[in-house]
């Protein structure tokens, strides 16, 4: 029990000082702050979008239709659209299905592209060879092509009405087309570490394979993971725009702001050009501040840029 | 070499029936889920039972797998596979052989990818050459905020911005300046046109390369990097060769191996950019036929498209893997 103790210690203790200099080095730069804030800013929005908005978007009055933006104080702040739906409210309860699918989809393709990746630099042979083929498979067809296709197929199936409903077909997608990233990087972290002198005396000292996976050769490889997960936030939040764009990602009466740019975007110049700015500024602050966090997050994160 | 190459083959043509059953079993399950797509030939006729079967046999839909959710339906696919390995891709729901469909729709998209890799290579190479060679200064810090921005532009919203803000105007001055047939005219024109293909295509064209060049450009820079300051450069400065000479040969040449696997990867990113392109744009391609049979569940013409674009796909990479060994003489293939 003593020796794993210290085996614990020893490989815990060096993850979190390279983390604390990860920290300093963002802090460091002013534009993190100002995406951090950003980003923050609207996952509170998703999470609690009454704050911002007390008028329920769903109920659209067409006799207060096409009110333009009427600063804060007015009961239609950010204006009404050409159905008479506050604009403020659907930017502030559009935000909940863009993010809620952001974090279900990188937290599901980090956990199969970990455990697979972990597994086939493990134990080679056979498993990574399946591995191998079946990354293979899902990379040579393009997201967009399998989404295109799968969503369509499957629009008929209804999956009931709550929040997690509208979005677990396109999450089911964008997983299945967005593990294989992670599954390379661990791979080749694992292969890379897995023959260190420590892994094999963790080995001599009779660990089991799971532990050597997870406390000894994992923490390897969550580094380069880790820069990658901001980005990849950041590319399904635009993913989710384009298919709700196409008609086939989060379906209306559901609000998304990929919705709301594509049904804004032929009154821009009608003379209401807001209809349009309004969410593709939301839809373009989120998705540049986790562009800037993950970028500067990469370059801390890379040791050849020291 | 020549072991490698065809391990390589065969290994890709196993991927293509991997890939071929992947598509195989989700369009079964989907039809085994929501009912059948040939009731999509009728429209909105109700048809009788006879005339749904006639139809169900013509487009190899009549395996009564297609009614047991659950049953892979692996007959009707090998007879697929077969009809395949003869040449035969089928017919849509009009009839027409989608060997026609692709021959109008390939050269449009083809078009396309030429104006799109041209914008790679051009704003990714040169921005990427002048960032790595300014490293720290200003010009580099520009350039990688560039990229950033680019990155956070979905392709989408660059096309919706462009084709609703920006067409209209332009259009209207370059006819008014121009002439409604002139050159300029016809460059901003808000879609495609069928006697003007390649100056309709310029701006989406270069619109889907801007938006994908962003990647581009951080590898070529850091590709450039890792030479600036390797030990061969550093040789070839110390005998007197010429800065110029320096760049161009010792490291614009040697940074190029992971530009040129990049364009193998990148690839595959433009092809789901020209559904949305083309989608937009209303250009008759690859993409857009795909799309309008993803709206007619056409499953023949959909399974056919995804699966001659995935074939390709492996295509660009095996050459991919083998530019890599040409260009770089480390690496030997046995």
């Amino acid at each position: 029990m003593t020796s794993a103790a210290v085996d614990l210690e020893v490989v815990t203790d060096q993850p979190g000082g390279t983390w604390a200099t990860v920290g300093r080095h963002m802090l460091r730069r002013p534009d993190v702050i100002l995406a951090t804030l950003v980003s923050l800013f609207f996952i509170v929005v998703a999470a609690f979008p009454g704050l911002f908005s007390r008028t329920d978007p769903q109920h659209c009055d067409i006799s207060v239709a096409k009110i333009k933006p009427q600063g804060f104080g007015h009961p239609h702040p950010f204006g009404t659209d050409p159905s008479g739906c506050d604009v403020l409210a659907q930017l502030a309860h559009g935000a909940r299905p863009s993010l809620l699918l952001a974090f279900t989809v990188v937290g599901a393709s980090l956990i199969i592209g970990i455990a697979l990746g972990l597994l086939s630099g493990f134990y080679l042979g056979w498993v990574d060879a399946v591995v191998s083929r079946l990354l293979e498979v899902f990379l040579v067809i393009p997201l967009l092509l399998a989404a295109l296709l799968l969503l369509s197929l499957f629009r008929n199936i209804d999956a009931g009405d709550g929040d997690f409903a509208t979005i677990v077909q396109p999450a089911i997608v964008l997983t299945g087309f967005g593990w294989m990233g992670y599954t390379r990087y661990v791979r080749a972290a694992v292969l890379e570490s897995k023959n260190l002198d420590y892994v094999r005396a963790a080995r001599a000292l009779g660990a089991s394979d799971l532990r050597l996976m997870f406390s000894h050769i994992l923490p390897n490889a969550i580094a380069s993971v880790t820069a990658l997960v901001p980005t990849a936030i950041a590319g399904v939040i635009s993913a989710e725009a384009v298919l709700a764009f196409l008609g086939i990602g989060v379906r209306p009466p559901a609000i998304s702001w990929g919705i709301m740019i594509s049904s804004g975007a032929p009154w821009f110049t009608g003379g209401y050009p807001y209809l349009l700015l309004f969410p593709l500024g939301c839809l373009l602050a989120t998705v540049l501040s986790f562009v800037v966090i993950g970028d500067n997050l990469r370059d801390a994160l890379d040791p050849k840029l020291k | 070499m020549v072991s490698y190459v065809i391990r390589r083959v065969l290994l890709g043509l196993f991927t293509v029936l991997l890939v071929l059953l992947l598509l195989h079993l989700l369009t079964t399950l989907a039809i085994q889920l929501n009912g059948n797509p040939a009731l999509a030939f009728f429209g909105d006729h109700v048809p009788t039972a006879s005339q749904l079967h006639a139809v169900e046999v013509r487009y190899g839909l009549g395996d009564s797998c297609y009614q047991q959710p659950g049953n892979p339906c692996l007959g009707p696919f090998w007879h697929r596979l077969s009809e395949y390995a003869h040449g035969d891709f089928g017919t849509d729901l009009e009839g027409r052989p989608l060997t026609d469909l692709l021959a109008q729709a390939l050269p449009n998209t083809l078009r396309l990818f030429v104006i799109v890799t041209i914008t790679w290579l051009i704003i990714g190479m040169l921005l990427g050459s002048v960032a790595a060679r300014f490293r720290g200064r200003p010009i580099d810090h520009s350039i990688r905020l560039t990229s950033v921005l680019i990155d956070a532009f979905p392709v989408f919203v660059m096309l919706v911005v462009y084709r609703f803000i920006f067409t209209v105007p332009l259009t209207t001055w370059a006819r008014r300046t121009f002439g409604s047939d002139s050159i300029p005219a016809l460059l901003f024109k808000p879609s495609y046109s069928e006697e003007h293909p390649w100056l309709t295509l310029i701006i989406p064209g270069l619109l889907l390369g801007l938006t994908g060049c962003a990647p581009f450009l951080r590898l070529v820079r850091a590709a450039q990097l890792e030479n600036y300051n390797a030990e061969h450069v550093r040789t070839a400065r110390s005998k007197g060769l010429s800065n110029a000479h320096v760049t161009a040969y010792h490291i614009v040449r040697n940074s190029s191996v992971p530009v040129v696997t990049a364009v193998g990867f990148v690839f595959a990113d433009a092809l789901s950019g020209a559904v949305i392109t083309e989608g937009v744009m209303n250009i008759r391609g690859m993409g857009n036929l795909l799309w309008q049979s993803v709206q007619k569940s056409d499953v023949s013409v959909v399974v056919g498209i995804v699966t001659i674009l995935s074939v390709v796909t492996i295509g660009v990479m095996l050459l991919v893997d083998l530019a890599y060994a040409a260009l770089d003489p480390r690496i030997r293939l046995d």
